[in-house]
């Protein structure tokens, strides 16, 4: 097996990324914000999708590569993967030892056992797994971070949160790419954030997930409300549903409303909005003039790589996540409470 | 002109009186309380006189409105639907569930009208809400989640901070906190709007110590699939409190948030040179919602019609709430029998 290590962070002042897969719409955010990065060299660009592959390698003046060996051959530093969530695992396994590090979207895998493979594999290899949670890079976030860090509310009770958003359609709604509808796609987000800002586990979570309710015909859940439990003694709940229709002003919700002895803190990471009425939309329109967490993601990344460092989330952070949402699956089953 | 007479002194009394007094047709006969200085201290305020005892209240009137603990609803609700007089019952209907029947079995025996007073139905926006849901205009709902959170009732003034109520709902085993008090006007709102409740799930303070601070999470299952949230406080900081509504459906989605912006907002420097600003939200007179919910009272008794709130609406809201209760105790979810 090849080792990542012996290509040390002095090997190249240019930091080399493919990105691998534009399956998910964030890998269009990601390479844009790359585009331009002082010291950053796009190497090229493979996506089975022949079509989207090619356009997209042509826009930004790259070579696109069909297979992703063809990729993997020009000299990486960083591999970024968005493709389906189930085809996570082959990729990074694929790409583990190859580059230096590897940026995967969210969430990790479709099951433990690949994520768990996806780290160890990493881990062997000595390439750096990060996982895709911007929302760690949203400045509404990361105040809510420091004034939670400040003490300012004294003890917290609980956490009241939602993601919502919008039924995304495509392999999204295909359970062996997705590994599962609304529940899945959301509920990684929100916990990512829960242990980050408090350093703490979900111990037990309660689901009630629903199936078409919003969406007939789809064949999967469409609607998650989870109510959970921390290590911290904090308790809280989580709505992931995909309840955002077409006639929305945007796409869905991240919030957070934190309570405590001393008062509340309630954050809309996507309420910095021009309201915008356009006739051609049909529709008022929220458009978003707030700093994106992708840029600052994937800044980390390339920092990442650059240093030398550890990533600032890891696979674990993406397991512990995946762990949740698949515990949510498990509780509705149950109707009953289950413990991590 | 019908006669009214009141049960109880105390806050929502008070609340009442204050909309009796403004309605057409309407007299206010006085007050019976328990404690005779209150029902003498409401007559000062309101007019009418003060009954010593039931009996002599019953005697007196042609409606009865029962103000009381929701611990102390059971006697005179019975009492006065066996004496035929049309009775309103501010919520909880009682605070336990064989109250409830108690009083539900009365309604039934003696065929006396019996409105308990659930005045989230009557506020215009959540009224309005479910008259847009009603209509199509969101397709079938799968998700609703509703919000009343602020802080301790005991409104920072001085007279309700001296009245017995304000012990009594920090008395957590006697008025069941936030999940008897609060959230079963949204288990009643969302219940009325998708149907019937099959399980509850609830996270909250009720038992943590923390008296007179309560604060809860709840997510209900519907019998037709679709799911609820509900939060419901006594810890929010004081002044910040808040009321949301939102409901989505298979086309569209319902939203409406107390904390948007105010149709008034009113913003006047001060000499010191800060600024005192408040908005508000007036509605005409007949649209406030306990005078629309007792105006309903009035007129659909003496056309007699049945009630938008039945006693069976009281007894299940009671009893989801008590499941939240015992959800909270045994950390299970908990199916509505």
């Amino acid at each position: 097996m090849e080792n990542a290590e012996t290509r040390g962070p002095e090997s190249s002042s240019e930091v080399r990324v493919g990105m691998f897969s534009f399956a998910h719409m964030h890998a269009a955010s990601y390479i844009h914000f790359l585009a331009q990065m002082e010291g950053v060299t796009l190497a090229g660009i493979y996506d089975d999708d022949y079509d989207r592959g090619g356009r997209i390698a042509a826009q930004f003046n790259v070579p696109y590569f069909r297979r992703s060996e063809g990729l993997l051959d020009q000299e990486l530093d960083g591999a970024i993967i968005c493709s389906e969530n189930a085809l996570h695992a082959p990729l990074v396994l694929q790409a583990a030892g190859k580059v230096r590090g590897i940026l995967c979207e969210k969430p990790i895998a479709t099951t433990v056992s690949d994520g768990q493979a996806m780290i160890d594999r990493c881990r062997e290899s000595g390439t750096k797994l990060q996982i895709a949670f911007p929302m760690r890079f949203s400045p509404p976030v990361m105040e809510l971070k420091s004034q939670v860090e400040s003490g300012v509310l004294g003890e917290v009770y609980s956490v009241k949160t939602t993601n919502h958003g919008s039924m995304p359609g495509r392999w999204f709604v295909d359970a062996k790419l997705a590994g599962g509808g609304a529940v899945i796609d959301h509920t990684v987000h929100v916990v990512d954030l829960i242990r980050w800002i408090w350093g703490t586990e979900v111990v037990e979570v309660y689901a009630e997930v629903g199936r078409e309710l919003l969406h007939p015909g789809l064949g999967m859940d469409d609607v998650g409300l989870l109510s959970f439990q921390l290590a911290n003694g904090i308790f809280g709940t989580l709505d992931t549903s995909w309840s955002r229709p077409p006639s929305y002003p945007t796409w869905g919700d991240v919030k957070l409303d934190v309570l405590g002895e001393n008062g509340l803190i309630c954050i809309d990471a996507f309420e910095q909005n021009l309201h915008v009425s356009s006739d051609e939309a049909g529709k008022t329109s929220d458009v978003n003039w707030g700093s994106s967490g992708d840029e600052g993601l994937v800044a980390d990344f390339v920092a990442m790589i650059r240093e030398g460092r550890e990533p600032s989330v890891d696979g674990e952070d993406g397991l512990r996540a995946l762990e949740v949402a698949l515990a949510a699956y498990e509780s509705a089953r149950r109707t009953d409470p289950v413990q991590l | 002109m019908k006669r009214v007479g009141i049960v109880g002194a105390g806050g929502i009394s008070r609340t009442h009186a204050d909309r009796w007094s403004r309605m057409p047709d309407i007299e206010l006969a006085g007050f019976y309380d328990i404690v005779e200085d209150a029902a003498r201290g409401a007559v000062q305020r309101s007019g009418g006189k003060v009954f010593s005892s039931l009996n002599e209240l019953f005697d007196a009137v042609d409606y009865v409105d029962v103000c009381t603990p929701g611990t102390a609803h059971v006697g005179p609700v019975v009492a006065a639907l066996e004496a035929g007089l049309p009775t309103v019952c501010e919520k909880p209907l009682a605070n336990s569930v064989a109250d409830c029947e108690r009083i539900v079995d009365a309604a039934e025996r003696t065929g006396t009208p019996l409105f308990v007073a659930m005045v989230v139905r009557f506020f215009p926006q959540f009224a309005k809400a479910k008259q847009v849901l009603d209509s199509g205009a969101i397709g079938a709902p799968g998700v609703i989640r509703t919000v009343r959170s602020g802080s301790y009732p005991d409104g920072g003034s001085g007279w309700r901070k001296g009245l017995a109520i304000t012990s009594y709902y920090a008395d957590f085993a006697q008025s069941g906190g936030v999940l008897l008090d609060l959230c079963i006007h949204d288990i009643d709102y969302q219940r009325w709007c998708l149907g019937e409740i099959e399980r509850v799930f609830a996270r909250g303070m009720m038992f943590a110590g923390k008296e007179p601070k309560d604060h809860a999470l709840l997510t209900v299952r519907f019998a037709s699939g679709a799911v609820g949230h509900i939060e419901g406080s006594w810890s929010y900081p004081r002044g910040r409190s808040s009321t949301r509504i939102e409901i989505a459906g298979t086309k569209g989605v319902i939203e409406w948030d107390s904390r948007a912006r105010q149709p008034v907002e009113v913003a006047i420097a001060q000499e010191d040179g800060s600024l005192a600003s408040s908005g508000s939200s007036p509605t005409a007179p007949r649209h406030d919602p306990y005078y629309a919910e007792l105006a309903h009272f009035v007129s659909c008794a003496e056309a007699e019609e049945p009630f938008l709130v039945t006693p069976y609406d009281g007894l299940m809201a009671v009893k989801i709430s008590r499941a939240a209760i015992k959800s909270l105790e045994t950390g299970k979810a908990v199916t509505i029998s």
